[in-house]
């Protein structure tokens, strides 16, 4: 085995030569060109929906090139799903890396952690930041730089249906958990339709953490507080709602039997984000009366508190560019508020800079519902590198909780047990 | 299908014996001489596994002795610079998974066995009987063989999505065709008791045909003079096919058998793309556990690297009893 | 046992223990019509139900290609709203003309380089027993026992270096990687099966071993051949995890492509059942054209084992 080890530093060497010779350009970025003289190509990586939304970004592509005609961008449709671990090998090995990557704000604070994507701060790429709304600004930020700009935004509303609520008699949305699951009741009873469809993936688990003043972890304090009293408030309600307001899940297809049942009018009320709501509307429910949808925050917790995650992608420069400047221009490009007006009426997501809502992408009740709910209730997530990581013991737990496979305190202790694992020299508490 | 060394027919084989020319080289010389066509033969294959797999695998080997995970190994990117700080750490890592310290190898282990033994046995069982039924003159017989050998060719990824949906609890048909049939509905991909219940199932879907037509050409290869003497004997059909069929079918069976275990021990797919995200991580087997390792979140490369190494060795130990027991039982 | 002895009917019949009288031509005499009227309908019902079983899963899918967005909840809807519109769909808003020329250069180079290796190599196993063969055959039975996916890293950094990325020779050999060991063996299998007469009739004629082997012994072995360029081209046809790692856009196959709209969490059904069909017409189409060899070309290699 001797031998492996060495063939396999050997080729370790040549790997770090190879790319350390292929990657810095730190010459061109210390002295600012004039943009008109910046050329090459780059390539940009888009996860943007391939079937309804990436047309929209290849527009936008082609604008910039006829703008910056010396620089030529690679557009490439690369599948949500698979996208991390394509950039992750792509950037650590330097071969076959983007200049500019979308990425969804939960990898933000892995992929600069790791070195893999460029601090922005003073470069051509961040422009107007003040025009940026804070939270989603927020998400780009690790250790105190900014590693991305902010393309598109959303967070976690409450979606309803009008038609099915008002005849349950209920004349506002549920403000708390306690209320959803009584109304939920009261529509099973009256409407024969199901309140609500449990997403049994933890990410639409974090509303109801946030809204009990829980959380996965406090890295100021450098404790893991998944398994803290708020946080057994939180799950011991999901479990609830599971049980006694919603329809039953199924595990594989979750989320599209909710969304299949939701906007068939079979259940009245969801959790979900506002990538869902085009979705929604062309099924039989809303399909000939746009206005039956409903919009509101989250519902509040224990503590009064309606919160919910920020989410959304933002743009992110690979820091082994060989072409950082046209890279940043692109980058500058693409999340100009021109720009994101373009996106929002393209793609009905909505945009991260204040000047973009326009009269003109407001009038989309998509839009309009789901600002009034961001401005409300959206709120930063954890900003760890090993987030990705606690998904997975979060989501195992939570569905064997779901489940009834095990009780709220015994699946969260297990899931903080699993995240210590994950965190070194963080205390659980 | 053994490894050739095992098998009788050498002394024939071996060119040039009977030539009368060797005269007093060396034995290396000898041997270049004899065999230089086979090993100009074999080499291209050789190269390419060597570099592409063998290479691959000794890193992982080494990554193994280590703690190298995506944030401490050493990382130059553009301006950004990291020198590597991971530590050799020898065997450490087999033994925290070995000695059931991380508290997932051993759940996984048993989880993983009963999935290859189920898929294995009911592969083989039901390939068998297809192949049986097919093994004689009818009519349709070349329909019936094409269409049952279809799963085959039908892309894995493709027949497992066409599974999931089929097996949706609230929209799939699988609920309607068994309620049909009077059986309650299920929430196949939900507990995970269903959920292991389902992979199974699609899974013997998929390995039936390879099955399948590897025992028919094995049925076919079975000297009919044989059952011919059976019949004479007075023996029932059940009796000649446990005393002629199955003994004749052993060489075909074997190596069906060996190879099934270890294709099924690994099979990611099925298990990865029927089931999504929401589970509670009990359907996972060791290979899709490792994947988890290796790419949720940041990469845990020493993790991943073991448990790569202990199903290779685990695979590896189980073949060689495997062989040693078949091949004495073949010549028994 | 050569791959030629092969005939059908060697089962005997279902009355059991009547006397049969000894003639050479067994086949005959066992002819199905002896088979009681109840025998045959038991048995032509257990193979419908198991074809049904077989095919239903790929039917599914083409019955929810043909129907509406929404076919996948509501298949009642599919008869009365039958269409292409899917196909069409999916040809004009996606790249898949592109991803099929990739996943044909890819697939059709790996069965090329194949069918060369497993046959080179299982041959040079089958007749000569030099040094080195033994483990070279252990060898190919340890690269099917690693999980080749938890080392997809190492891989990506070795391809890099070798400028294998995004290329559709890199893309084609990891494969043959995965092809070419089952095949080797099975090739190998397939070649003890021809007489060893024909190779000393071969060098009698005064062929090297290489002649004997491309000359004599290849067009003898077609049905084991036939195998290896199914099994080659299938591995190829559908793989997913190397050429998602591995290609650009560009340069996507279509098991790639098809993810681009049939994501975990939410698949477009409509498109991604079209496309599914759109994938397997081609890989039937093989099926179509080797299956005849399939059970002698497979059996040969699994019997001498």
């Amino acid at each position: 085995m001797r031998r492996g080890i060495s063939i396999a530093a050997a080729v370790t060497v040549v790997a770090l030569t190879a790319s350390a010779c292929g990657g810095s350009d730190d010459d061109s970025s210390s002295k600012p060109k004039d943009p008109k003289d910046v050329s090459g190509t780059i390539t940009y990586w888009d996860t943007s929906d391939a079937a309804t939304e990436a047309p929209t970004y290849k527009a936008l592509v082609k604008q910039f090139e006829a703008k910056y005609p010396k620089i030529k961008v690679n557009f490439q449709s690369i599948p949500f799903t698979d996208v991390e671990q394509k950039f992750k090998s792509a950037a650590k090995s330097g071969k076959g890396a983007p200049d500019v990557v979308r990425t969804d704000v939960g990898l933000m604070a892995e992929y600069a952690s790791l070195g893999y994507i460029a601090p922005l701060d003073g470069t051509a790429a961040l422009k107007d930041t003040s025009d940026f709304a804070a939270t989603p600004l927020n998400t780009a930020k690790y250790n105190g730089k900014t590693y991305g700009v902010p393309s598109v935004t959303d967070t976690l509303g409450l979606l309803y249906n009008k038609k099915l609520l008002k005849q349950a008699g209920i004349a506002t949305p549920p403000a708390t958990w306690d209320e959803f699951i009584a109304d939920a009741k009261t529509i099973k009873q009256k409407t024969g339709a199901y309140g609500t469809y449990v997403n049994p993936d933890s990410y639409f688990l974090l509303p109801l953490l946030y809204s009990n003043g829980a959380d996965m972890a406090d890295p100021s304090a450098k404790k893991i507080t998944i398994s803290d009293a708020a946080a057994v408030k939180a799950l011991t309600t999901a479990k609830q709602i599971n049980d006694q307001a919603s329809m039953k899940v199924d595990f594989a297809n979750a989320y599209q039997n909710m969304q299949a049942a939701f906007k068939n009018g079979k259940v009245a009320m969801l959790i979900q984000g506002p990538w869902s709501v085009s979705d929604t509307l062309s099924g039989s429910a809303f399909k000939s009366d746009q206005a039956n949808l409903g919009y509101a925050p989250v519902p509040a917790g224990a503590g009064g508190k309606a919160q919910a995650p920020t989410g959304g992608h933002n743009l992110a420069v690979y820091q082994g560019s060989g072409n950082l400047d046209a890279s940043y221009l692109f980058t500058q490009f693409m999340t100009s508020t021109e720009s994101q007006v373009a996106i929002a009426k393209g793609t009905g997501t909505l945009p991260t800079r204040q000047s973009a809502y326009t009269s003109e992408v407001t009038s989309d009740p998509k839009v309009a519902g789901f600002k009034a709910v961001l401005d409300k209730t959206a709120r930063p997530r954890v900003a760890l590198p090993q987030v990705g990581s606690l998904f997975t013991p979060l989501q195992q737990n939570y569905v064997k909780i779901l489940q009834g496979d095990e009780s709220v305190g015994k699946g969260l202790d297990a899931t903080a047990k699993e995240f210590q694992k994950l965190l070194p020299g963080y205390s659980i508490g | 299908m053994t490894t050739a060394a095992s098998t009788g027919n050498t002394k024939k084989t071996a060119r040039g014996d009977s030539s009368p020319r060797p005269a007093r080289v060396s034995a290396l010389r000898r041997s270049w001489d004899k065999y230089w066509y086979a090993w100009a033969m074999v080499t291209p294959v050789a190269v390419v596994i060597t570099v592409l797999v063998l290479y691959p695998l000794g890193y992982g080997f080494y990554q193994s002795l280590t703690n190298a995970n995506e944030a401490n190994v050493a990382t130059t990117i553009g301006a950004f610079h990291r020198p590597a700080t991971y530590d050799f750490v020898g065997l450490d890592n087999y033994w925290h998974v070995l000695s059931g310290a991380d508290g997932d190898f051993y759940p996984r282990l048993v989880w993983t066995v009963l999935w290859t033994v189920s898929c294995v046995v009911l592969q083989v069982g039901l390939g068998m009987a297809l192949a049986v039924l097919l093994n004689r003159e009818m009519r349709l017989r070349g329909f019936y063989r094409a269409m049952l050998i279809l799963p085959w060719a039908v892309p894995s990824f493709i027949g497992v999505f066409a599974w999931r949906l089929m097996l949706n609890s609230q929209y799939g048909v699988f609920n309607e065709v068994i309620t049909a049939f009077g059986l309650p509905a299920q929430n196949w991909l939900g507990t995970p008791l269903a959920q292991k219940v389902a992979v199974v199932m699609v899974n013997v879907w998929i390995g039936i045909p390879f099955n399948m037509v590897a025992l028919l050409g094995g049925l076919q290869s079975i000297p009919k003079e044989l059952y011919e003497a059976a019949e004479m004997d007075g023996a029932s059909p059940w009796q000649r096919f446990v005393n002629v069929t199955l003994p004749g079918l052993k060489p075909v069976s074997n190596t069906v058998i060996l190879l099934g275990c270890i294709w099924t021990f690994n099979m990611f797919n099925v298990i990865y793309l029927l089931l999504g995200n929401n589970t509670t991580g009990d359907t996972d087997i060791l290979v899709t556990f490792a994947f988890h390792k290796a790419f949720n979140g940041i990469s845990d490369y020493a993790g991943a690297a073991t448990y790569g190494i202990i199903i290779l060795a685990l695979l590896l130990a189980f073949s060689t009893f495997y062989r040693r027991n078949t091949l004495k039982s073949e010549q028994a | 046992m050569t791959a030629a002895t092969h005939e059908p009917g060697a089962t005997p019949p279902a009355a059991p223990a009547r006397p049969l009288p000894a003639t050479p031509r067994g086949r005959k005499v066992r002819g199905r019509q002896e088979r009681a009227p109840w025998a045959s309908v038991a048995l032509h019902c257990t193979l419908i139900l198991a074809t049904v079983i077989a095919a239903f899963p790929v039917v599914w899918i083409l019955f929810i290609s043909l129907g509406p967005k929404n076919a996948w909840q509501e298949p009642g809807q599919v008869l009365s709203h039958l269409s292409l519109h899917n196909y069409s769909d999916v040809l004009a808003h996606s790249d898949l003309a592109q991803w099929f020329l990739n996943t044909v250069i890819v697939a059709g180079g790996t069965t090329a380089l194949g069918v060369f290796l497993a046959s080179t190599a299982g041959y040079a196993v089958s007749r000569m027993k030099f040094p080195g063969s033994r483990q070279l055959m252990w060898t190919f039975l340890v690269t099917q026992m690693f999980p080749s996916i938890v080392l997809i890293v190492p891989l990506y950094l070795l391809m890099s270096e070798l400028h294998l990325l995004d290329n559709y020779l890199g893309l084609i050999l990891a494969y043959a990687t995965t092809a070419v060991p089952f095949c080797a063996w099975m090739m190998k299998g397939y070649f003890d099966t021809i007489p060893k007469e024909i190779d000393e009739a071969g060098r009698v004629d005064g062929l090297t071993p290489i002649g004997t082997f491309w000359r004599l012994i290849v067009p003898l072995a077609k049905p084991g051949l036939a195998v290896t360029a199914f099994y080659s081209f299938l591995t190829a046809w559908g793989e997913v995890a190397y050429a998602t790692q591995f290609m650009q856009s560009d340069h996507y196959t279509l098991a790639v492509g098809i993810r681009t709209f049939a994501q975990d969490q939410r698949p477009d059904w409509a498109w991604t059942s079209a496309t599914a069909i759109i994938i397997t017409i081609p890989a039937a189409l093989v099926f179509m054209l080797v299956q005849r060899s399939l059970v002698s070309g497979l059996t040969a290699g699994g019997t001498k084992s």
